[in-house]
């Protein structure tokens, strides 16, 4: 397997950067079964960059080590979970290694409502999905897709 | 009005329940809190002493402890956070706004539409007449003209001033200079376009010196006063710990605190009970590119949510919030509406071109009522309440600076009268909230706390119940080294009190100290705890906020001599 790191040139932030980087990657032809995405905050203006794990097309961008840390997008089963999934379900069915809530524990059994945007945390090697508490009894990851923006997300 | 004039007719009978009261049959408003005596039993000390010059020997009559001593003031409520058709995103018309604050009780709101370059080229001065205007029509209420800046390299803030001839010079030159959007927004399309973003840390010098700049026209005699309010600090993690304690340094007169609570209270009323079914005060989001990266969300916590409706830095006990205090620093917490569009209202906004002309124009009633707002009026459910010398606008701004302010939600409380006092060798006067008192080394601290639970139904038409108050303490530590800290460890809930009478008192003392320490306190309708007692973060679209009342006062710092 081989991880390259790449750095768009666009500046859009959460699930638009999401799409943005999935689309990039697909027009280039690039298969790719986890993509990250980093807060590089080495310069005055933080960047997000992205690392993804080849397995197939031709990858842009420079050869990496496996990071340890990241924000991911895709990981292999992702397109399973595309609404209400008990935590059993997403471990076994994805390659989510565990489901974390936030203040109160999860069961095998805790239904996660996942409206098909999940965004697990990579800590070295494993991938955890950190849920909360939400209306209805159920469980919701921490990000959300679409976050409320004030004054329509323009400052 | 002649309450309002003097307040001390009414102090020969304290103790009858129409005193110290929101229901004030001399007072011509619907709610009065204006001129109840927030704090009963200094109100009578107040009036004894204006009356005579002899405070001390009318106050020994009252049965409850009071400040015999302490500067004359009182408490008045308010709101440092409203937005109107001026805003890209809000809707309502200045007199509308002062209307609601006025009829739901407030003595002072500050008018914050946020700052941009159509603000500071158009909207400006639009609003600076209806402000005026609205002075005229509404001589008991303050209304303050401010911004909502967008602070270069972080979050928003509240920024005001009181009205003077200067006044609109300060605000729309430190506007164009200084506000992260027009930093950010490319010249082309009106900006100065030398930040790469609003939030971006290259902002962070702007920053710092658009404090410096409010501070200077303060210093030359251009405003006796200006002020900084951090808004909303934890909503998308862009207040990193070393800016808040930056900001505080550059302009210590003018940066003076935070949102401990962020408005939008309804928002996270559920779907099922007509609400919008979000998250409580919009705190729904997660970290971004310009987050801080110490405030990530773990199992035990997430920074990104609300704590009973407040603030993460704050509602943390031993937290940013106790960082900050345990540094000596002074840093002071409010509660407000950041009103744009309010729950269940049939209006909505107007459809003026507001990036062209700076302005929503009228709102249309749409005549159904709207669901989807996450907002409550002014005074409606967030207060921010403020001991002054008197009703004015220099006064109330002195009171916020120096501290003397308790945020407080739906009413959970009509008074708070907390004393801090040394027995034996030290500061036997004492001091209340936002004030700094002195002890021997070893000697004891006394704390007394007498709290008001409310005297009738909050805007849901319920009347709270106070539950129980949390004495929370720590130490003084000095500067921290680490300017990103953000934990306070030996900060801790030292005793909590249950609360069963509608009128009570409560003393705690801490004995032999040794270092300087501060204490705050804080309550709560007892509705729902953590297994610690502590309030518990708030479910995305099941936050009723009437539900989950608290209020936190501002913090008393103890020397030790």
């Amino acid at each position: 397997m081989r991880w390259v790191r790449l750095v768009p040139d666009f500046t859009s932030v959460g699930a638009h950067f999401d799409r943005q980087v999935l689309s990039a990657l697909d027009d280039a032809g690039v298969a790719a079964d986890l993509v990250l995405t980093h807060v590089e905050r080495t310069g005055s203006v933080a960047v997000t960059v992205v690392s993804a794990r080849i397995t197939g097309g031709l990858a842009p961008g420079t050869e990496i080590e496996e990071p340890a840390r990241g924000r991911c997008v895709r990981f292999p089963g992702w397109a399973v979970l595309t609404g209400t999934h008990p935590v059993a379900e997403i471990v076994a069915a994805t390659a989510i290694d565990e489901v974390v809530g936030i203040g109160a524990a999860v069961a095998p059994g805790t239904l996660v409502a996942t409206a098909g945007y999940v965004r697990p945390e990579y800590r070295d090697g494993r991938l955890v999905l950190l849920v909360e508490p939400a209306a209805g009894g159920v469980f919701q990851p921490s990000e959300v897709e679409q976050p409320h923006e004030c004054c329509a997300g323009t400052h | 009005m002649s309450h309002h004039h003097d307040g001390h007719e009414h102090h020969h009978h304290e103790v009858e329940p129409v005193e110290g009261s929101w229901q004030d049959p001399a007072d011509d408003r619907p709610v009065a809190v204006a001129r109840r005596r927030f704090l009963a039993g200094l109100g009578v000390a107040v009036g004894g002493a204006a009356l005579a010059g002899t405070g001390a020997g009318e106050a020994a009559a009252t049965p409850v402890a009071s400040n015999r001593w302490g500067t004359p003031q009182r408490w008045y409520a308010g709101d440092h956070h409203i937005h109107t058709q001026y805003s890209g995103d809000g809707q309502y018309p200045v007199a509308a706004q002062v209307a609601k604050a006025r009829a739901n009780g407030l003595d002072w709101m500050v008018i914050t539409d946020h700052g941009g370059v159509a603000h500071q080229k158009f909207s400006i001065d639009q609003v600076t007449p209806d402000i005026e205007k609205a002075r005229k029509g509404n001589r008991d209420v303050l209304v303050y003209q401010g911004l909502e800046w967008n602070i270069p390299g972080a979050e928003h803030a509240t920024v005001f001033l009181p009205p003077d001839r200067h006044t609109v010079d300060i605000l729309r030159a430190f506007e164009g200079a200084y506000d992260g959007g027009v930093l950010s927004t490319s010249v082309e399309n009106g900006g100065k376009g030398l930040i790469a973003r609003s939030t971006s840390a290259d902002g962070e010098p702007y920053a710092l010196a658009a404090l410096r700049y409010l501070e200077a026209q303060v210093l030359s005699g251009r405003t006796e006063i200006a002020l900084m309010f951090a808004n909303h600090p934890a909503r998308r993690g862009v207040d990193s710990p070393h800016e808040l304690r930056g900001w505080r340094d550059a302009a210590p007169g003018v940066a003076v605190g935070m949102e401990g609570a962020p408005g939008h209270q309804a928002s996270g009323i559920p779907k099922s009970a007509g609400g919008r079914g979000g998250a409580r005060g919009y705190y729904d989001s997660s970290p971004g590119v310009d987050s801080h990266p110490g405030y990530a969300p773990t199992a035990t916590e997430n920074p990104y949510r609300t704590y009973g409706g407040f603030d993460w830095m704050t509602a943390k006990v031993g937290g940013l919030w106790d960082s900050m205090l345990a540094e000596g620093r002074p840093w002071w917490v409010t509660s407000t509406s950041d009103v744009h569009q309010v729950f269940g209202d049939t209006l909505t906004p107007g459809t003026q071109d507001y990036e062209k002309t700076g302005s929503r124009g009228a709102p249309v009633d749409s005549g159904v009522e709207q669901t989807g707002f996450g907002d409550f009026f002014p005074g409606h459910y967030s207060r921010t309440v403020v001991g002054a010398r008197s009703k004015s606008y220099v006064d109330v701004m002195r009171g916020l600076q120096s501290g003397k302010v308790i945020a407080v939600h739906g009413r959970l409380i009509d008074g708070l009268d907390l004393r801090v006092r040394a027995l034996g060798e030290g500061d036997n006067r004492g001091v209340t909230i936002g004030g700094r008192t002195f002890v021997e080394r070893g000697g004891s601290v006394e704390v007394t706390i007498e709290v008001t639970g409310a005297g009738g139904p909050n805007f849901a038409g319920v009347v709270p119940k106070l539950a129980k108050l949390d004495l929370v303490a720590g130490p003084v530590t000095g500067p921290a080294v680490d300017r990103d800290t953000l934990s306070a460890p030996g900060t801790t809930v030292v005793k909590s009190f249950e609360v069963t009478k509608n009128r009570a008192r409560f003393t705690h003392v801490f004995r032999d100290v040794a270092t300087a320490f501060y204490l705050r306190v804080r309550g709560t309708d007892g509705n729902r705890l953590t297994a610690d007692g502590g309030p518990v973060m708030d479910v995305v679209g099941d936050a009723d906020p009437w539900a989950d009342l608290w209020f936190y006062a501002n913090p008393v710092f103890v020397d030790v001599i």
